[in-house]
Formats: structure tokens, C-alpha cells, sequence
């Protein structure tokens, strides 16, 4: 009887930590109940979302990249090693793409929903076509995103 | 010297006969089965082009100044194919158009005025649009009485009613606008006036990024997820409009998020999950609105600078006020507001009550913190906790007071109007039947 037991409470406990987002994946936005953590907009523009989630598997989201890169700038914490992961959509396919992994085309008069004018991209190629499309700005990978001087800053 | 003087004469001559070629605009009809692009191109300057009855299966470009006025059932089809009309050319006219089906690339629209000035897009209909009407670095466009719906999809699939990008100085009146994305966009626009909009069932009713000196007065708002959501923008009036039905999940009447100078005077805000929210606002004005019926009155969060409020009438709301911000003071020093649930008394009956109004509770910062705690919400504990803060103030939550709270509600002009006359019926009524009775009795007795 108590080994039953003791195996139900393995298994739940299993169940429970199951529940857990340990693997550090992104999530699908809900355009109906999704908000930007830092702008309170809401997540209309599903293509421009960003997330971070976090170790101990909360996920925040963002409805532009120039929110995330101010969330993690004020939870510094966050930026720790391996204490949470962030994540851009491919603009074109919705595709989420780790930030450090993303390319970016930047040009002020690009339109996001925070006019940051920063749009992702999953590769260099891509990007580069988008650059190309509207004949202006220029491609940003992971280190030049760090360097970015965003519109909230100035 | 005649020699000489001859090609002048000649010149001057014709001169004359160019000019009145000029001033008398041509009209031009297109049938139905024709073409509006032809015509177009085979128009001048100041020409008029009417166009019948029927469906127009093309897109059309223009770049003269003309004018093109739809009869009534004209209706320009793009065939779900990139913008349906291009504006490229100054005091152009379009009126009396139903535009529709625009392709779904995001500036895809039914009239895309780029470069263009002094134009004026009256009347017309548009439906099954990406965009209704978006106005790109353009000056002093009037957009009156329009009717734009977007496409039969999710909010987030969709574009905007009005999209302005760059440029200003344009006038919205009375246009009629329903499901899309959001009703009117500002984006990095300047010096425009709103008047007599009705923005329903979309997500956002204006939504105002990075722009500076909007006017918007006496329009309804109303049924979308947020009324009115203003952002990073400087010198916002707001007067005299209606925002309702704001029910959505995490819904607001009126949301301003850090902003200068904005200036909320005379609305109705009534039934809007939270009415009228606040965070990173600087200088903010709110006078006279009444507030009434929302799930929660007055949010502030973050810090805000220099906010007044005066003379707004709190009435109704399941929760007064939601204070997760910094200490603030909610009246202008003269005159405070009515608040429902005030429960202090008049001694001195200047009509202001003597003990301050305090906003808020304790239990509201921790609903920031902790959102499932709503869970608790009207409960015995709860409720003890924000007695015991009521006696005992300064037990954590911020200090937000309004030191002159008002007795009586405000009355509001619109509304004194309406009282004034609705008195004077029965008021007659009474007098005639005093009359009608001295009559009754005064004859009685002479019979006697």
C-alpha cells in the first residue's frame, strides 16, 4: 500500500514538474489576450513578438524587440548565464528564432509597433532581401544588435 | 516695329485661348465597362470625372488634380491586389466612391495618398480593405464622412481605418469607422483635428504613437478593446468625446502611457473594464469627465508628474480606484471630485467634504505583484485589511489623496441643458393646471 502510494506521488510530482517549461521554449502568442510586458500594447502584430523565457519557466512577452531589450536592461539578473533565453520571430514565416542566433534589418523608417524600426529575421539572406525590398537600412546581426542605440535610449 | 511686335500678339492671343480652357473644368463620364484609369490619363488639371453606376475591376492611379465623383453604386474593385486608388497629386477630390478589396500586404489600402497635399476624400465607402485610408507624408488632407470597414478576420490580421505616418495638419470629421485593426493610427503625425468619429468593434479606437498636437472632440468611441491608447506623444486635447463598452479582457477607456501635456476634459467614460489609466504621464489635466460604471474608476501606475484632476464625477464603479504608483495629490488645490463612495461630511458647507479622499489601497499594489490575488477580491480579509489602512493611513500604500472632495456631483453642461428644458414642460403644465383649477373653483361658487 505504501509503495503505491509512494509510486503516486512519484509519478504526480513527475506530472507536476512536467508542467514545468524547463526546455526554455517559446510560446504561441494569443492576439486576443496577449500584452507587451513593458508597453502595455497588445500583441496584434503576431509576427514582430518577442519572448523571454526564463529557467524557472515564466515567459514574458513583448510586442517589439526594442520592449525585450528594455526588460532586460531593467531585470539585469535576467542576463545571467543560462537564466533565460529570448526569442524574435522570423518577420516573413513567424519562425521563432533565438535572439543570438536572429538577423535584423534596421532602417528608423521601417514601421514596428514600437517604431524601434528594427524587424528579424531568421537568416542573413533574408534580411539582406528585406534591405534590398526597401531600398534602405542595413542588416544587424547578434553583436551589432548590442551596440544598437534603440529610440528609447535617446 | 508691327514685324517685330507680331509673334507677341500672336503669343498673347494664345494665351487667352489657353487660359478659359483652364478655369472651365471639363467633365469627363465614364460608363460602366470603361476604364476610371483612362479616363484619368486623358484628363487635365481641374477636370471632373463622374463616374456611373457599376463595378470598376482596376486600380487607379492618380496624378492630377482632379476630381472624381462616384454616382451612386460606383464601385472600384482592386481585386484584392495592392492599393485600389493611389494618390499622388495635390488637391485631388474623391467622392461618393465604394472602394473595396485591396490586397492584405501590411500599407495595402483602399485610398493610399502619398506626397500629397490638400486633398479631400469625402463620403465615399470602403470595405474589405487591408487599410482604409493611409496618408504617408502628407499635409492638410480632410477625410469627411467616410465609411471604412476592414476584412472579415481577427483583429491582428487586420490593418487600420486611418493610418497617418508622418506629415499632419490633416481634418477627420464625422467619418464612420468598424472592424479593423485600429480605427485611427497616428504615427510621428502632427497638428491634426478629430470631429465627430464614431470608431466601433475594433481593437484600438485611436491609437497615437510618437505624435504631437491632436485635437479630438466629440467623437464616440466605443465596443473595441481599448478606447483611446496614447503613446510617447506630447499635447494630446481630448474634449467632449464619448468612450464606452470597453469590456474586453485587460480593456481601458483611455490609456496614457508616457505622455506630456495631455488634456482630458468632458468625456463620458462610462463602462470600460478600467476607465481612465495613467503611467509615466506628465502633466496631465482631467476635468469635468464623468467616470462611471467601469470595472475599475482611475488607474495610475508608474510614476506620474504634475497630474490634475478637478470636478470629475466618480460614480458607480465596481472598484473606485487602482493605485500601484507613487504618491499624488487628485485635486487642483480649489475644487476636487465627486467620489461615490466618499464617507465624510460637510461642517463648513462649502460643498467640500473636510476630511481628504484617499484612493486606493494596499491590496492594489499587491495585485501588480501578484495578479492571482484578484482571486481574493471583496473578501473578509481583504476587506479588514483596507479598513485597518484606512485607520491607520501610511501602512505601505501609496498616498494618493484628493483633499477637496466634492459633496455633490458636477453637474455637466451637456447635461444642464437638457434638465433646463425637461423642467420647463412640466413646470408649464402645473401652472396650467393651478390656472384650470382657480378656474373650476372660482366658477364653482358663482354657481352657488
Amino acid at each position: 500500500m505504501n509503495k503505491k502510494l509512494g509510486v503516486l506521488l512519484i509519478m504526480s510530482a513527475a506530472i507536476i514538474s512536467g508542467c514545468n517549461n524547463s526546455t526554455m521554449e517559446p510560446e504561441e502568442i494569443n492576439p486576443e489576450i496577449d500584452v507587451c510586458e513593458v508597453c502595455n500594447m497588445s500583441i496584434a502584430n503576431e509576427n514582430y513578438a518577442t519572448e523571454v523565457v526564463t529557467a524557472d519557466g515564466e515567459v514574458y512577452k513583448f510586442d517589439d524587440i526594442g520592449c525585450m531589450d528594455e526588460f532586460m536592461e531593467r531585470e539585469a539578473p535576467l542576463k545571467e548565464e543560462n537564466a533565460a533565453k529570448q526569442y524574435v520571430r522570423d518577420v516573413d514565416t513567424g519562425e521563432w528564432v533565438e535572439l543570438e542566433k536572429a538577423f535584423h534589418a534596421y532602417h528608423p523608417d521601417f514601421w514596428t509597433p514600437m517604431a524601434n524600426g528594427v524587424v528579424s529575421f531568421k537568416d542573413k539572406e533574408s534580411a539582406e532581401k528585406y534591405v534590398n525590398e526597401q531600398g534602405m537600412g542595413e542588416v544587424l546581426d547578434y553583436e551589432s544588435l548590442e551596440n544598437h542605440e534603440w529610440s528609447w535610449e535617446q | 516695329m508691327w514685324r517685330l511686335k507680331k509673334p507677341f500678339a500672336i503669343y498673347i492671343f494664345l494665351l487667352f485661348l489657353l487660359v478659359p480652357v483652364n478655369a472651365f473644368a471639363e467633365e469627363f463620364k465614364v460608363e460602366s465597362g470603361r476604364s476610371i484609369q483612362s479616363a484619368v490619363e486623358g484628363a487635365g488639371n481641374g477636370d471632373i470625372i463622374l463616374v456611373s453606376p457599376g463595378v470598376y475591376k482596376e486600380n487607379v492611379m492618380i496624378n492630377k488634380e482632379i476630381t472624381i465623383k462616384g454616382e451612386e453604386g460606383a464601385i472600384i474593385d482592386g481585386g484584392g491586389k495592392g492599393n485600389v486608388i493611389i494618390v499622388r497629386a495635390s488637391n485631388v477630390v474623391l467622392e461618393g466612391l465604394t472602394i473595396q478589396n485591396s490586397g492584405t500586404g501590411q500599407e495595402d489600402s483602399g485610398i493610399y495618398i502619398k506626397k500629397a497635399h490638400h486633398n479631400v476624400i469625402k463620403n465615399n465607402t470602403l470595405k474589405n480593405v487591408q487599410n482604409g485610408i493611409y496618408i504617408a507624408n502628407s499635409n492638410e488632407n480632410k477625410l469627411l464622412g467616410n465609411r471604412i470597414a476592414s476584412n472579415e478576420s481577427h483583429f491582428s490580421k487586420r490593418g487600420n481605418g486611418i493610418h497617418m505616418f508622418k506629415g499632419g495638419g490633416h481634418l477627420l470629421k464625422e467619418n464612420e469607422i468598424a472592424n479593423v485593426q485600429d480605427g485611427i493610427y497616428f504615427d510621428f503625425t502632427k497638428g491634426i483635428k478629430l470631429q465627430g468619429n464614431h470608431i466601433s468593434e475594433s481593437r484600438y479606437g485611436m491609437h497615437m504613437m510618437f505624435s504631437e498636437d491632436i485635437l479630438a472632440e466629440k467623437n464616440l468611441v466605443e465596443k473595441n478593446v481599448t478606447g483611446l491608447m496614447v503613446m510617447g506623444s506630447a499635447r494630446i486635447d481630448f474634449i467632449e468625446n464619448k468612450v464606452t463598452d470597453h469590456f474586453h479582457f485587460r480593456g481601458y477607456g483611455i490609456l496614457i502611457y508616457e505622455t506630456k501635456d495631455v488634456l482630458v476634459e468632458g468625456n463620458e467614460i462610462l463602462r470600460n473594464s478600467t476607465g481612465l489609466s495613467l503611467e509615466y504621464g506628465v502633466d496631465t489635466l482631467v476635468n469635468r469627465n464623468q467616470i462611471a460604471a467601469n470595472q475599475v474608476g482611475l488607474e495610475f501606475m508608474g510614476k506620474n508628474e504634475n497630474s490634475t484632476f478637478s470636478e470629475n464625477n466618480f460614480i458607480g464603479n465596481v472598484v473606485q480606484s487602482k493605485i500601484a504608483g507613487e504618491n499624488m495629490r487628485l485635486d487642483d488645490g480649489v475644487k476636487g471630485n465627486y467620489w461615490d463612495d466618499y464617507s465624510s461630511f460637510d461642517l463648513s458647507g462649502d460643498g467640500v467634504g473636510e476630511e481628504a479622499y484617499k484612493a486606493g489601497s494596499l491590496y492594489d499594489r499587491l495585485l501588480r505583484k501578484q495578479p492571482y490575488w484578484q482571486f481574493f477580491f471583496e473578501s473578509p480579509s481583504i476587506k479588514l485589511w483596507t479598513k485597518a489602512e484606512a485607520l491607520f493611513p501610511s501602512f505601505g500604500s501609496a498616498d494618493v489623496y484628493d483633499a477637496r472632495p466634492l459633496i455633490e456631483p458636477v453637474t455637466m453642461l451637456q447635461k444642464t441643458e437638457q434638465n433646463s428644458k425637461d423642467r420647463r414642460i412640466p413646470g408649464m403644465i402645473g401652472i396650467l393646471f393651478i390656472l384650470l383649477s382657480i378656474l373650476v373653483i372660482v366658477k364653482g361658487r358663482k354657481l352657488r
